[in-house]
């Protein structure tokens, strides 16, 4: 049979967000897939050049709708260790606490989009509900649902009162409840079974060699995270498994999400009720001395790793930000050869891949830089003398 | 000195086999190595890095220095971090590849190419990455140099 080449993206229904890999197919069978990535670029390292530190947080925190908390934790990292500011223990705290809030969150949300490419869509239905519960969390905590903005330099900008954390537990117990079920479910359900078993399969020496990182290594057997391996914010103090799996597969980075919610709801327990004592933050200085400064994190998705450094001004003189995703890619392409066109999307979904995150660092074209905003009454406008010349009057509405 | 004893260890065990190749390494703190070397010697040291146990190279960060271009090698063993800081002169920047080591560093390379005019020896040719292919080729935006100038029609907008 002939081999044939089909793009798959940057534009797919299959595909949550742009990126482009290119098929050689023979048959059904996929003898190689090339990754090519970069539809997604804003220039932000650039930009943090430009900006001061604090407007840096806010810039940082737009680099991942889902793991905003984590780039910003990240990058304040680096900010208080070059201004050698010593945080409070209770803001740390509460960062780990939002932090592990944020992976409850992005797990859930990706076992739905788990659930909805391997054709399963009541489970997308059911994890998106549950994930409303973690989503009530944090906007309680922090008064936003996606960019928490809960950071600042220095420590937090909002402590945690006595009913607030009445409300997390009580939260946090049901999804517990939840989780049994759908960990139940992941390793009993005939269709999840055929859909995820022996499928994009990684060994443990190609997750070496390709980079791996976060539960896509884990399900390899590669025990490789950033809170255990060199303790930041207050993990050294928290009680938890590194869960790992050694299928290999995609049912291997289900089981690995199922189980680190379960500890993901330990710990915030455990940061709730040793909460310290003393003030969530401490004055930081705008300018900060010349220095450098390299520190990850262990993200939803994996190894988040930021440089940053600095010149004396309120400004950064370089940053540099690298998502899982990116470091997580060139094993996607290993899991698909071999494997069949019909689990690409499944595949793909499998290392939970961010494309906003990892195509973060461009620049606009400037010869087609032509931007054009509509605001919500010009939208409407539109919408309404679309349908209009179709014949249906909806301008009373 | 005795605090980190790992880390001392090794900054001296890379001194002692790369010799005349390293220099200006420091153990900044706890599980932080910072180092420079000679491009020449790059993809050796990463080898033997890699056979140590430093087996996850976890990104390249690309830099302008004004006389010379140049990028850090953030090398880890998921506990220690070793950073490896190579120079290149900005009139001939090169420096060679380390896909031989570490294929997965191919989109990192690229990005040093694309976003700093750093010419990576070895580097099979292939598709841009991050920036699109119609953009200028001897324009690297995150060089300090370049500045981003807002188009015309947009300030008129305004």
């Amino acid at each position: 049979m002939s081999k044939i080449t089909i793009p798959f993206g940057p534009q797919h229904p299959a595909l949550k967000e742009p990126e482009n890999f290119m098929l050689v197919l023979e048959g059904e069978q996929i003898t190689s897939a090339g990754i090519n990535l970069g539809y997604n670029h804003r220039g932000m390292e650039k930009a943090a050049e430009e900006r001061t530190y604090l407007q840096d947080l806010y810039l940082i925190e737009r680099v991942c709708g889902i793991c905003s908390h984590s780039h910003t934790t990240c990058y304040i990292t680096n900010v208080e260790e070059l201004a050698k500011c010593e945080t409070p223990k209770r803001a740390l705290a509460i960062r780990t606490l939002i932090g592990e809030l944020e992976r409850v969150h992005s797990h859930l949300l990706w076992l739905g989009v788990a659930g909805y490419e391997m054709g399963f869509e009541t489970l997308f239905m059911y994890t998106w509900r549950d994930r409303e519960q973690v989503l009530d969390c944090l906007e309680l905590l922090s008064g936003n649902r996606v960019h928490y903005s809960i950071n600042t330099i220095g420590g937090v900008r909002r402590d945690i009162t006595a009913e607030q954390k009445t409300e997390v537990k009580k939260r946090i117990n049901y999804l517990m409840e939840r989780t049994n079920y759908y960990i139940k479910l992941a390793t009993e359900e005939p269709t999840v079974l055929a859909r995820t078993q022996k499928v994009g399969k990684l060994p443990l020496d190609v997750a070496i060699e390709r980079g791996a990182v976060g539960p896509t290594a884990r399900a390899s057997g590669l025990a490789r995270d950033v809170r255990k391996d060199e303790p930041y914010l207050i993990y050294n103090e928290l009680d938890f498994k590194v869960i790992t799996h050694n299928t290999c597969d995609v049912f291997g980075r289900l089981v690995v999400r199922a189980l680190e919610l379960v500890e993901s709801y330990k710990m915030i327990h455990q940061v709730i009720d040793n909460l310290p004592e003393g003030p969530i933050a401490v004055k930081v200085p705008m300018k900060i001395a010349p220095g450098e400064a390299v520190n990850h994190y262990e993200a939803p998705r994996g190894e988040d790793i930021h440089y940053l450094k600095s010149n004396g001004t309120d400004k950064p003189e370089r940053l540099k930000v690298r998502a899982p995703t990116l470091a997580n890619l060139q094993s996607v392409a290993y899991m698909m050869e071999g494997g069949w066109l019909a689990d690409v999307p499944l595949v793909i979904a499998a290392i939970d891949p961010c494309m906003s995150c990892t195509d973060r660092a461009a620049v606009w074209d400037a010869k087609k830089g032509k931007t054009e905003v509509y605001s919500w009454e010009e939208m409407r406008k539109m919408g309404i003398e679309h349908y209009k010349r179709r014949g249906v009057d909806f301008s009373k509405l | 000195m005795s605090d980190f004893e790992k880390e001392e260890k090794m900054k001296s065990d890379i001194e002692t086999k790369f010799h005349g190749a390293v220099s200006n390494a420091v153990v900044q703190r706890k599980n932080r190595v910072w180092l420079d070397c000679e491009p020449a010697k790059l993809p050796e040291l990463l080898a033997w890095l890699k056979a140590e146990g430093f087996n996850h190279l976890a990104t390249i960060t690309g830099f302008d220095e004004g006389e010379n271009l140049g990028a850090y090698y953030h090398m880890t063993d998921t506990k220690m971090l070793i950073n490896i800081k190579v120079r290149t002169p900005r009139a001939t920047p090169s420096i060679p590849s380390v896909l031989a080591s570490f294929p997965s560093a191919v989109s990192y390379e690229k990005e040093l190419e694309d976003m700093f005019g750093i010419k990576i020896a070895g580097l099979p040719a292939g598709r841009r990455y991050p920036l699109p292919e119609d953009f200028p080729t001897d324009q690297y935006p995150l060089r300090k140099d370049w500045k981003f100038v807002q188009p015309a029609e947009e300030m008129e907008a305004k």
